[in-house]
């Protein structure tokens, strides 16, 4: 379990991203080999292709308690799988809906597109994204849906 | 690792790759799959090449790194391939089939088998060098690794030499590397480099004579290093703090060794010793230790507390040091016990002269009078007139002491003239400032009584002339009558010392010299008498405190050596060469900006009136801002200073300084050359400004700057001021197609349309220029990228060759001149200049050239067989990539795959003689079991461990369910750790594996045959990636990045613990290979897959062999002195044709049409219709080569004039004229040409057109000399070396006219003649020509019925027809359906050498296929559950790879005919349709829903982690 705050009273936001393991994850180890900072709260999870990425599993981390997530897939027309990413954007777009009506909002999830070399975006993402639900605040589903 | 080895005939089953760029890499992969071992040849330390470089790849825009990095692992790892970095081919001896190939390698200083690349090593390397691999742009270490992906995954340490001034010091000492860390302000460390040769450092800092500074290569640009300060400096600095003892030496050995004399000698030998493991003892008479160090130099010059603190540190150790202890016989230390001894008892007896008066009170010796006055024993000469007798350092010592203590005056007096003293001059000069009044030239006659018996001075005569022979006589001439007195109350004898060596008797079997020293071997130390050993000042005399150093280390080991009853004489090491610099290569540093002329920081000293008065120090030593900015003007001239920090930190055991130079003799059957290029370098071209405008880049540094991963991070930016240039021009062609290059680079024009792309891709509202000649864009998809870089991005393309770059010196901006549209010179200023640059041979591959004896054209580029055109002129030896001719990557990863069958058919007869195969024990079966989950955690030395706390995060995976072992390792790459993983799972009956360290793209198949090796499933393996995702970027944040750590464990185990063993299938391969198309690609496909030992079925529509190539009549091969080469290729053609005829292997189709398909990947099943019927064939490999076909539109009046040809019909008449030479008339003598005519022209570039245009020209003037040629083109695309026949035409007179699409020529037919008119820009006017012919090179479009046979065959066309291969860049020749290649003008229009190559290429991959007995399923597949299908197409549109089928026999859901299928060979594993299933019908296995989402829960919800 993740701590809200970062000791000094902030609310930290708990990202989850879900990459592939060409584009997305690579641009990820490049940060790393950069060295290129950015706050502990995004983990990942590889998925052989964002054409994988199952609305499902966008929901399942939100019904857990993620405050945001997020898609990191190969560019677009670069995809390792045709049009892997694309399927994603389509599917990424349909839950926004769904988050929209829910009241979640849409703007809790997002698809970025990065190739393997760019870390520095990559680390820019997570920071921008964590700016953005800091605004928002916490998931008001946070701790509801428990089972 | 098992060696399968069966009998291979005379062939040698084996094939050197030379260059590890991505053409070698992929015909390593290539000959490593089809059953070859492959030795990969890198000079570099790391293989990936210029490709590893780029930012992006065009026309795609793919990322370079991403696509080229799967393939260096898959190199990396294969276990066919040996990868030998750092090395080169020096000679070749044998022949085709069985060479025998010398191979050098470089020492990297670091072992490849045990680096883990975790990168300590460069983190504490102090030595700056620029980065090569980013263009000089970035700073690396001298301890690097080439790029963050390299493979292999290991550092390297550059090293050039021995730094001069490491070389000019006795004792070696590592200036250069103490320099660096006191530049990094770790005094620390810079004194551990400085202790490594040298336990008196601060001794040394201080009265070293530091020739050092001498051999310093700074020297020859300003001044050199002030080394000793620096050393002074630091020794100091480290000083001031409080010691902290050293740890004492644990002995090994139980011999003791006595060392006799407590000076510098005796001392470093009794540290190293002690060091060593033996018991060392060290007897000294004086009540102190330190020797003249301690009671022969002056307290001004060096404080005893310093000599104190060094000697402290040695005893520390556990040296047992006596003082007082005088050894009065030699044989008493024998019989004491000890084993061996040396005597180091130095040089402490001061020579007086044998006149008259030296008896007299006053008179005294220099070591005596220093001894004294050191021990606190002064003699008192306060006030009185002192003569020193002497003109050496010691002299000076003791002219400077009685300043300080007190004298009236100081005087001395000398044999030599001021100019020949033998102190050192500065020595000289301070004696001078302390007003000590110097008599040089001066002989001691008497010193005369004051007639009370004390000294009243001394009686000198004049000396004209004095010389000291070799052997130490001397030779004096004085003046007559020149007789003297220097008036004076004390006289200081100071003509120098020797050795006390009373304690020796005879008897002792010692030898003695007539110098008063002791007999040694000088390079053994060892005296006459065994287990004696002497070194220092006792035996050659007095010497620096340095040499007494070097001689103390060399005499310990030498006693070593005998004490372990080795060979006392030293074993010579390899020794690395002294770094020279020249002024030359020095100025080129200057020019690069990475040194400035700087003088050396001076260094602080007391003034006059201070010194006198007082004992303190003169100099008073820098501060770390001094020290630092002197450190800073180093040279860094070694590159690495063999510090020795990287040897400190690397836990791995890795680091090797002794590493030597290997040559090896490896047997292989084959090579295949692929060096690569190298750029132009752009300071040849010095109009342009390169190296002296920061603001002018090449286009390499281009790419650097764009990449993401670059200096910049990808922002682009001016050097000159770091601000995002708005204005950017490439100027193209440089180095290419000039005077000195008569050929062009072939891919500079892509590559800088792609940069000027990406460029605006960062920044919209960047405005690029392109300058050049012609618009060389003449592969698939690159007309259309140029036209989208024009239309969409706003790039202007500017045809003119600029002459020269000049730079506003204020702004830095850069000013180019070139003619505007017909408007005259237009001067326009921009921010930022690129150059594409070249492609040139590089001096090395010149060189790889002359050793194998193969022939090289006069730029270096490897001269190949007309109708063999990877083949050398030596048998057995190919060439491909740029070193046969410029090109970009898909066509070298073509070669890479051609030569990689054209060795193969050399060898098919030792396929998988000498390849290993990996053997596993049997699998357990698991199923069934609970998950018991084996964890370990990776240190990667600090790369890990250093932020966050590895040992909590061990503890805590201990409390995770179904967890039965975690435990941490120092790096769990390591070869010791992965078996101890397997035998850990063993032991523990674990049944999953979770390894929490760095990255699965790199990482997971080694882990995973952990697993194997245990007996276990490799896919029950997760990871947790903690360094890329945690520690590396999360280092601020300690507490963070442990608790993410933990949770990453935490998702890892809970994946774990849900994974499944599963199993792959196999499916046997029909071993034949179905070949569409009988021209020329298909035949050489056909003869390569036949002559690899595979059975063929080639079929072809027509009723005849040949194709395309029917109808040439020429071939032109290039321009020589005496004119164009033409060969006629139907010679070859019918060559050919036999060949396949002959060969039993193929089996010719003629008239037969493919009508079916069925089956996949190593077994298909193609229906076959001729006269006869139709007819079925199994293969278990298809290619297609169905050519393409001249346009033939009704476009420039085509087909209502007979005076208006194609090309190639224009071809046919000049061959019906040649041959029938009695009708010349019918050669026309004014011919219009008009090039890319016809609309599909407009759409893509044919490639083929522009050059085969030039080549009829060239033989319609070779026919007929006075022919008039006209050419209207739009670019002319003569690219590589087809250069060379544009340049001839143009020589010849042939006049070239540019128009557009927009303003195209106007063709009239009229009853007078043809009338063409163009407009002419330049001129601004219209022309009109009345040829004779007007020919139209008409694109070539695909072969009639491509279109259907690819629907037939499921293989896709582009927008234009041409078969669509699965990957632009690196799977050419690959079709997307697996088991189908293209070669020839099906893929897009080729010339004959191409079609040749791809044919071989597409064999070379379908022979993969072939080679294998069956072929292996991917265990990551979708697997339907038909019982949840209801067919309904979802998953069939949405697979990207045509994959899924409903089929009829299967039963769905509810009983309904027709289910989803997916063939396990031919799925990729994406999950597509698994997420887009409506029915939750489909499975990825290996990640099934439950996997993942047990992350996602485990994540939350610690509990959910068990997988039961």
């Amino acid at each position: 379990m993740s701590d809200d705050d970062n000791g000094r009273g902030e609310f930290v936001p708990e990202i989850t991203a879900f990459t592939c393991i060409y584009c997305g994850y690579m641009a990820a180890d490049t940060a790393g080999a950069l060295r290129l900072k950015y706050p502990p709260n995004v983990k990942l999870i590889r998925l052989p292709c964002t054409g994988k990425v199952d609305v499902r599993y966008i929901l399942e981390a939100f019904e857990q308690g993620a405050d945001a997530v997020y898609v990191v897939a190969c560019p677009l027309g670069n995809c390792h799988h045709v049009y892997g990413n694309e399927r994603a954007t389509a599917r990424v777009e349909y839950a926004k809906q769904l988050l929209d009506e829910i009241g979640l909002g849409r703007e809790r999830l997002e698809i970025v597109y990065t190739s393997g070399g760019m870390g520095a975006t990559f680390a820019e993402i997570n920071r921008r994204m964590t700016d953005r639900v800091r605004e928002l605040g916490p998931s008001p589903l946070k701790g509801a849906c428990k089972t | 690792m098992a060696e399968d080895r069966r009998e291979g005939g005379d062939v040698v089953g084996a094939v050197m790759v030379v260059g590890g760029g991505i053409a070698g890499i992929q015909a390593s992969l290539d000959l490593a799959e089809a059953g070859y071992r492959v030795y990969l040849v890198e000079t570099k330390s790391a293989i990936g090449g210029h490709m590893a470089q780029l930012d992006k790849t065009f026309p795609t825009n793919d990322c370079a790194m991403c696509i080229v990095s799967p393939k260096l692992v898959d190199t990396g790892r294969h276990r066919n391939i040996d990868l030998l970095v750092d090395s080169e081919v020096v000679a070749v001896r044998g022949q085709a089939g069985n060479f025998t190939v010398r191979v050098r390698t470089r020492p990297r200083y670091i072992d490849t088998a045990k680096c883990t690349g975790c990168g300590d090593c460069a983190n504490v390397c102090p030595v700056i060098i620029p980065s090569h691999f980013n263009e000089g742009l970035m700073m690396q270490r001298a301890a690097h690794k080439l790029y963050p992906q390299a493979v292999p995954n290991a550092y390297a340490i550059e090293k050039r030499g021995i730094s001069p001034c490491r070389n000019a010091c006795p004792a070696g000492q590592r200036a250069q590397g103490y320099i660096a860390l006191i530049r990094e302000g770790r005094y620390e460390d810079a004194l551990r480099v400085i202790k490594e040769d040298n336990p008196f450092p601060g001794i040394c800092g201080r009265i070293c004579n530091h020739r050092c500074e001498d051999a310093c290569n700074r020297g020859k640009l300003d001044d050199p290093i002030n080394i000793h300060a620096l050393k002074r400096f630091v020794t100091d600095k480290v000083y001031s703090q409080e010691r902290v003892p050293p740890q004492p030496a644990e002995r090994k050995y139980s011999q003791r060794v006595a060392v006799i004399g407590s000076g510098p000698c005796g001392l470093t030998a009794a540290q190293d010793l002690c060091k060593l493991g033996y018991a060392v003892t060290v007897f000294e008479a004086l009540p102190v230790a330190g020797g003249m160090l301690r009671v022969g130099v002056p307290e001004y010059r060096l404080p005893s507390w310093i000599v104190d603190r060094e000697v402290q540190d040695i005893v520390d150790l556990g040296v047992d040091l006596r003082l007082n202890t005088r050894i009065d016989n030699l044989d008493e230390v024998f019989e004491q016990g000890f084993d061996a001894v040396l005597i180091a008892v130095g040089a402490h007896e001061g020579r007086v002269l044998p006149i008259e008066g030296v008896d007299l009170l006053g008179v005294m010796v220099n070591t005596r009078f220093l001894r004294d006055v050191r021990l606190g024993n002064p003699p008192d000469i306060e006030g009185r007139r002192v003569l020193v007798l002497g003109g050496g350092n010691v002299a000076v010592d003791v002219a400077r002491t009685a300043v300080r203590l007190g004298a009236a005056e100081v005087h001395m007096a000398c044999l030599e003239s001021r100019e020949k003293m033998p102190a050192h001059e500065w020595e000289v000069r301070a004696c001078e400032e302390e007003g000590i009044q110097l008599h040089p030239s001066r002989s001691f006659v008497r010193i005369v009584d004051n007639g009370e018996g004390r000294v009243g001075g001394v009686e000198c005569v004049k000396v004209t002339f004095m010389e000291f022979s070799p052997d130490g006589r001397l030779t004096l001439e004085t003046a007559p009558g020149s007789e003297h007195i220097i008036p004076c109350d004390v006289v200081i004898f100071s003509i120098g010392q020797r050795a006390g060596l009373g304690f020796i008797p005879e008897s002792a079997g010692v030898g003695i010299t007539r110098q008063q020293t002791i007999a040694v071997n000088p390079n053994t130390f060892a005296a006459s008498r065994p287990g004696v050993f002497a070194a220092g000042d006792a035996t050659t005399g007095t010497a620096f405190v340095i040499e007494a150093v070097a001689s103390g280390h060399a005499a310990a080991q030498s006693i070593h050596r005998y004490l372990r009853g080795e060979e006392l004489e030293p074993k010579l090491k390899p020794e690395l060469p002294v770094v020279e610099l020249t002024r030359a290569e020095i100025q080129e540093r200057i020019d690069r900006g990475e040194v400035h002329v700087k003088p050396r920081v001076p260094m602080p000293a007391l003034p006059v009136e201070e010194r006198v008065s007082s004992f303190a120090e003169v100099e008073t030593g820098y501060t770390d801002e001094l020290a630092q900015e002197e450190a800073a003007r180093c040279l860094a001239c070694g590159v690495c200073s063999e510090c020795l920090s990287c040897w400190y930190t690397c836990q791995a055991d890795a680091i090797d300084h002794d590493m030597v130079e290997r040559v090896q003799d490896i047997q292989v059957g084959a090579i295949i050359l692929a060096p690569g290029y190298e750029a132009f370098h752009a300071e040849q071209a010095a109009e342009y400004g390169w190296g002296r405008f920061p603001n002018v880049v090449t286009a390499l540094q281009f790419e650097r700057l764009l990449s993401a991963s670059g200096p910049t991070l990808g922002h682009v930016e001016r050097l000159s001021d770091h601000q995002r240039p708005k204005k950017i021009a490439f100027l193209q062609c440089v180095g290419s197609r000039d005077q000195t290059h008569d050929y062009c680079s072939a891919v500079c024009c892509m590559f800088a349309t792609k940069e000027a792309i990406m460029a605006i891709e960062h920044e919209r509202d960047t405005q690029v220029t392109i300058f050049m000649m012609d618009m060389r864009a003449s592969s698939k998809g690159y007309e259309e990228y140029y036209r989208r870089a024009r239309e969409k991005y706003g790039i202007r393309y500017v045809r003119s060759r600029i002459s020269a770059v000049l730079e506003d010196p204020q702004t830095h901006n850069l000013v180019l001149r070139y003619v505007g549209d017909g408007r005259g010179i237009v001067e326009e200023e921009f921010d930022l200049v690129v150059l594409s640059v070249g492609m040139e041979m590089s001096g090395g591959v010149r060189e790889l050239g002359r050793r194998l004896g193969i022939e090289l054209d006069q730029h270096g580029f490897c001269r190949t067989l007309p109708f063999q055109p990877l083949q050398s002129s030596r048998p057995g030896i190919f060439a491909v990539g740029p070193f046969r001719e410029p090109k970009d990557i898909p066509e070298s990863v073509v070669e890479g795959s051609g030569a990689a069958a054209a060795a193969g058919e050399l060898l098919a007869a030792a396929r998988h003689t000498m390849t290993r195969s990996l053997e596993y024990p049997p699998e357990r079966d698991v199923s069934g079991e609970e998950p018991r989950t084996a964890v370990f955690i990776c240190h990667c030395g600090s790369n890990i461990a250093g932020y966050l706390d590895v040992a909590d995060v061990t503890e805590y995976a201990r409390t995770l369910p179904c967890v039965v072992h975690a435990e941490r390792n120092l790096y769990t790459c390591s070869q010791d750790t992965i078996t101890h993983i397997a035998e850990v799972l063993k032991e523990t009956g674990a049944n999953r594996l979770v390894v929490a360290s760095c990255t699965p793209l790199t990482h997971e198949p080694l882990f995973r045959s952990c697993l194997q090796a245990a007996g276990l499933n490799p896919n029950l393996f997760e990871m947790a990636n903690i360094r890329n995702q945690c520690s590396w970027v999360h280092s601020h944040d300690w507490e963070g990045a442990t608790r993410k750590a933990r949770e990453l464990v935490r998702m890892a185990v809970a994946r774990a613990n849900r994974l499944e063993p599963l199993y792959s299938g196999e499916v046997p391969v029909e071993k034949a290979a179905l070949v569409i198309g009988g021209g020329v690609a298909g035949m050489n496909a056909a003869l390569s897959l036949a002559r690899q030992g595979f059975p063929v079925h080639l079929v072809e529509r027509e009723g005849e062999l040949g194709g395309n190539l029917r109808h040439l009549r020429y071939l032109a091969h290039g321009v020589t002195a005496g004119g164009v080469q033409f060969s006629d290729p139907q010679a070859y053609l019918r060559e050919l044709i036999a060949q396949v005829e002959a060969e039993p292997l193929i089996t010719v189709h003629l008239n037969t049409e493919v009508i079916g398909k069925a089956g996949f990947v190593g077994n298909f099943s193609t229906t076959l219709k001729n006269s006869a019927g139709t007819f079925e064939v199994r293969h278990g490999a298809t290619i297609l080569a169905v050519g393409g076909t001249e346009y033939k539109g009704s476009e420039y009046g085509y087909g209502r004039d007979p005076r208006i040809l194609t090309q190639l019909e224009f071809e046919n008449l000049l061959g019906i004229c040649e041959t029938s030479l009695s009708q010349p008339a019918v050669l026309p003598s004014t011919v219009v040409m008009i090039l890319c005519a016809g609309t599909p022209a407009e759409r893509f570039c044919s490639r083929i057109c522009c050059t085969t245009a030039l080549k009829n020209i060239l033989k319609l003037k070779e026919l007929n000399p006075q022919a008039q040629v006209t050419v209207l083109y739009r670019d002319v695309r003569a690219f590589g070396f087809r250069e060379r026949l544009y340049q001839e035409a143009r020589r010849q007179g042939v006049l070239f006219v540019r128009y557009d699409f927009e303003r195209k020529p106007q063709v009239e037919v009229g009853g007078e003649g043809l009338r063409v008119a163009v407009w002419e820009e330049s001129l601004g006017q219209e022309l009109t020509l009345n040829p004779d012919l007007v020919v139209l090179s008409m694109p070539m479009v695909p072969a009639r019925g491509t279109e259907g046979l690819a629907t037939l065959l499921k293989v896709g066309v582009d927008l234009d027809g041409w078969l669509m291969e699965a990957h632009v860049k690196l799977r050419p020749v690959d079709l997307a359906s697996e088991g189908m290649f293209v070669a020839g003008a099906a893929h897009y229009p080729k010339f004959l050498d191409e079609s040749i190559i791809q044919a071989q290429a597409a064999a070379g991959r379908a022979a993969l296929i072939l080679s294998q007995d069956s072929m292996i399923t991917s265990t990551q597949v979708a697997v339907v559950n038909q019982e949840q299908c209801v067919g309904c197409l979802t998953c069939v549109r949405a697979c990207p790879y045509d994959v899924p089928r409903i089929r009829e026999e299967l039963t769905g859901v509810g009983g309904i005919v027709g289910a989803a299928y997916i063939e396990p060979l031919l799925c990729h594993g994406c999950g597509t349709c698994v997420a887009e299933c409506p029915a939750k019908a489909i499975t990825l296995m290996h990640y099934t829903d439950a996997q993942i989402v047990a992350k996602v829960d485990a994540l939350f919800r610690p509990e959910e982690v068990c997988g039961v």
